[in-house]
């Protein structure tokens, strides 16, 4: 009888441990929503009635994840760190890639040193958990914008800063070539990331085209490339841009890795992340975006950034901070969009300096300029 | 008045004070603990569920019935319909790889533990360096040492192939970068009929083998019961082997038992299964009366005592409140599956659903097959351990034998030396020794801890993550990456790994308590 007692409060302690990891993580997002909702309608409160110091701790708290970065000094960015072109590290440590441009990016905006940067690596998987518990301020993983993530998952997008889409690499020893068909793949392994849209997309394709195959999924983007360059993977799929740089990089002496099929079979509009309902935040965020496509319309880089500041383009000048006080009503200095521009470049260098090395064009794609047929297009700065 | 004050002598037998009699406090700290402990719980779920709620997640299960969006690399159902069919086709894989793990590092571990006891200088070198080795190293570095060795395996061609087909052995054994096959066997049409044989044939043979002990009691001299009933068995396999087909008249009573189940009306259900909670309430309450009885009356009946009566009863009674008021779905439940479960059972003696009469034969086995095409994967055919299983499967094994071989060779050495000498004096041979003296005693030290190395096995397929095989862990995963329902995740994970853990617990337990030493 004893020994039944003891299972009976071994259940319940068990039952209390996941209890006591239930509260661990809801603690965590009392943090959170402190910041967002609660303490926001708090604040309103308080502001109408007793508009002494008492809550001044709740105020800063209140200003959401501008003011934690800002308390902070340096910006908490999410990025893949196996995404060549987007967010590789390097050998020596360094994060390069689009994304982590634009993670300095807003760093040079808020705190004004692009390399006041804290990077965390995530996985697919991980990713918008890691945005939720506030682990990360922003998220610049190669994250393609889906009606669910931007509504059930809780998660809110900025400027899509890549148009991409997906598409499959095969070994040309295969029988592959540029212009081969999905429906080509019966039959294969094909592996790709878990927890990606990439993975729900192929499934899909695979049902429609009612072709069978063998769908491997890996936590790390490295280990579907390594499986595949094994062996073990017969075809593998992602992005277009992840499927070029590793091309780039990783295709052995010898062997000859084709993509394909020449339309990519889905669209993936890739941005910056953040967690829904912190418009303050939203806006620094987007208008980082922003600011770079507006410097590269007008044709200012890292280089003319000071002549433009004193220049004629009065659309410049107000969003460098030279005029008016656009950028300090936002919470930032007036000088955050000159930092950008000085210290990251505009969309266009930002675009040469990480995904031209790895065979990626923009002119003629969709991420050309709207007034040349492309979809890179900003709100006007006034 | 006068009754109030104290009487001298005669205080001592009179009840202390409510706040200081020792059976009213352990009942006041037994439910106050339980009352603090459900508050906290309470507390901590509507702290979550307060909090996801604001930021607008509710945790809710409906979307295991919706649809999944992806597919599995392997497993009963690699293109699940719904999100839960994917969790279950998840946990069967896990389930796959804890059952197989066991049994193979049980195995392995007791060859390895024997060897490091041998005498033989190289069986002994061999299992001191494996067990050192391998216990030494994170069972997760070898998982993931493993899928690269897998990896780099040399690839799988089929027959089409200029190179030739691949092996090592074609047409029965693969082993490349794509993963290992083998012949599988499997239950074929003739199996359930074969059994229901075996099992008719095996009456008169237990009598047999009854008598034969009888006369041996009786008589004395060499016992041949155990042969002559092995030889019996064999005969009458055979014999079920080839005349299985006569058996097929059982689909008849079986169909009519699944009729007469379905037509069990709801109430009786009801009515069965309250009076079987009330029942075994009351035979609990009598056992456990009887146990404190003694020849002097009834014993003493302690506090304790008194609350696993009152439980039993309030139990029982909850049980009945359950199936009539709470959960009235329950009966029509079980007679539904009941039903079914006849039903299934009389499908596997009749003729299939279009009318084809069953094969006969009990046990089939198919041989690996190579797709041809494009691209050179394995057919269904086989037993495919794909590369992502291979890799945790022999992480796991290797690493949790190095564990049971130190376990059992702790066990046998535990058995006190006096017990081989006195094996030997009474003129046991040394493997009647072994097997009669020596591992009935070594297993009874070897069980819990063995247990233990089970419960770990278990959880360690986890970390099946890391190479990306797909067990419930990266389904769970994917599923919540797509509907954020973490915490519901996390909730159906942790029940399934505790329900996982507690049955291999009871089983070990029971199987510990079999093996105890009995002591008045």
């Amino acid at each position: 009888m004893s020994s039944s007692l003891s299972k009976l409060l071994a259940l319940l302690f068990a039952f209390a441990l996941v209890g006591a990891a239930c509260g661990g993580s809801s603690d965590e997002a009392t943090d959170d929503s402190g910041g967002d909702d609660a303490a926001q309608t708090d604040d309103a409160a308080t502001d109408d009635s007793a508009a002494d110091d008492g809550d001044t701790v709740d105020l800063t708290q209140g200003g959401g994840v501008l003011a934690a970065v800002q308390a902070r000094g340096t910006l908490n960015c999410g990025v893949s760190g196996a995404a060549v072109a987007f967010s590789f590290v390097e050998a020596d440590g360094s994060v390069n890639g689009i994304d982590a441009d634009y993670c300095r990016a807003v760093a040079a905006a808020v705190l004004g040193d692009s390399e006041a940067v804290n990077f965390t690596n995530l996985t697919a998987a991980e990713r918008f958990a890691a945005v939720q518990a506030g682990e990360v301020d922003v998220l610049m993983r190669n994250s393609t914008w889906t009606q669910s993530r931007d509504t059930e998952v809780g998660m809110d997008f900025g400027p899509t800063t890549y148009y991409d889409g997906q598409q499959l690499m095969a070994r040309a020893a295969d029988g592959f070539s540029n212009s081969s068909e999905v429906a080509e793949i019966d039959g294969a392994v094909v592996c790709t990331n878990a927890g990606t849209t990439t993975e729900t997309n192929v499934s899909e394709l695979a049902g429609e085209l009612g072709i069978a195959i063998t769908l491997q999924t890996f936590e790390d983007y490295n280990q579907v490339v390594d499986a595949f360059i094994a062996g073990t993977c017969d075809v593998i799929t992602t992005d277009g841009s992840g499927l070029v740089g590793r091309k780039a990089q990783q295709q052995p002496e010898g062997e000859e890795w084709v993509i394909f099929p020449a339309a990519p079979f889905s669209k993936e509009p890739l941005g910056p992340v953040y967690a829904q309902n912190d418009s303050q935040w939203a806006d620094v965020v987007n208008w980082v975006v922003y600011a770079t496509v507006i410097a590269d319309e007008s044709g200012v880089t890292s280089s003319t950034v000071d002549d433009a500041l004193t220049g004629d383009n009065a659309e410049m000048v107000r969003l460098l901070g030279g005029e008016g006080e656009l950028q300090t009503k936002m919470g930032l200095s007036a000088d955050a969009f000159y930092n950008v521009i000085s210290q990251v470049g505009n969309y266009d260098e930002i675009f040469a300096r990480n995904l031209n090395p790895v065979g990626l064009e923009r002119a003629g794609s969709a991420n050309a300029r709207w007034n040349e047929g492309g979809l890179i297009y900003a709100p006007p700065a006034r | 008045m006068a009754l109030a004050q104290p009487i001298p002598g005669r205080s001592q037998h009179e009840r202390p004070p409510l706040w200081r009699d020792a059976a009213v406090l352990k009942w006041l700290i037994q439910i106050s603990v339980m009352v603090v402990v459900i508050a906290v719980l309470w507390f901590l779920s509507r702290v979550a569920s307060t909090n996801l709620a604001a930021k607008g997640f509710e945790v809710n299960f409906d979307w295991m019935s919706g649809p999944a969006n992806f597919q599995l690399g392997e497993g009963i159902d690699t293109v699940p319909n719904t999100a839960g069919r994917a969790l279950w086709a998840g946990m069967v894989n896990t389930l796959r790889m804890a059952g197989a793990g066991i049994l193979l590092a049980t195995a392995l571990g007791i060859v390895v533990g024997l060897a490091r006891l041998s005498s033989n200088w190289l069986a002994n070198k061999i299992g001191s360096v494996f067990v050192e080795t391998l216990r030494n190293i994170p069972v997760l570095v070898q998982i993931i040492l493993w899928f690269f060795i897998i990896s780099e395996l040399g690839a799988l061609r089929n027959a089409d192939s200029p190179l030739g087909e691949s092996g090592p052995i074609p047409g029965w054994l693969y082993i490349s970068q794509k993963g290992i096959s083998l012949p599988r066997v499997f239950y074929a049409d003739g199996f359930y009929q074969f059994m229901a044989l075996l099992l008719i044939l095996a009456v008169p043979i237990y009598f047999v083998n009854r008598s034969l002990h009888a006369k041996r009691d009786r008589e004395g001299g060499e016992s041949i019961a155990g042969r002559v009933t092995l030889g019996l068995l064999l005969v009458a396999a055979l014999i079920a082997w080839f005349a299985n087909g006569i058996m097929s008249f059982l689909e008849v009573p079986l169909y009519a038992i699944e009729d007469a189940w379905r037509a069990i009306p709801q109430p009786l259900m009801q009515t069965v299964l309250m009076l079987i909670a009330l029942g075994a309430a009351f035979e609990f309450v009598r056992r456990f009366l009887n146990s404190r009885r003694t020849p002097a009356g009834l014993a003493k009946l302690t506090d304790d005592d008194y609350f696993r009566m009152v439980f039993a009863v309030v139990l029982a009674l909850a049980a009945s409140v359950i199936v009539w008021i709470v959960w009235p779905g329950l009966s029509s439940w079980i007679i539904n599956s009941g039903g079914d479960f006849w039903g299934w059972f009389g499908d596997k003696f009749g003729a299939d659903v279009n009318d084809v009469t069953r094969g006969s034969r009990p046990i089939d086995a198919m041989r690996p097959t190579i797709g041809t095409g494009r691209f050179s994967n394995f057919g269904p055919t086989g037993l495919t351990m794909s590369v992502n299983f291979a890799a945790v499967f022999l992480g796991l094994v290797f690493y949790t034998a190095s564990f049971v071989a130190e376990i059992v060779r702790g066990g046998i050495l535990a058995v006190a030396k006096g017990q081989t000498e006195a094996a030997a004096a009474l003129g046991l041979s040394r493997s009647q020794a072994l097997r009669k003296v020596i591992l009935p005693q070594a297993f009874r030290i070897v069980m819990p801890p063995l247990g233990n190395q089970y419960l770990n096995l278990t959880k360690n397929t986890s970390l099946a993550i890391a190479v990306g095989m797909t067990d419930i862990v990266q389904v769970g995963q994917s599923v919540f990456n797509k509907n954020n329902q973490f915490l519901a995740v996390f909730i159906i994970w942790g029940a399934f790994y505790l329900i996982c853990s507690l049955t291999i617990s009871v089983i070990v337990n029971y199987i510990n308590g079999r093996l105890a030493i009995v002591e008045r």
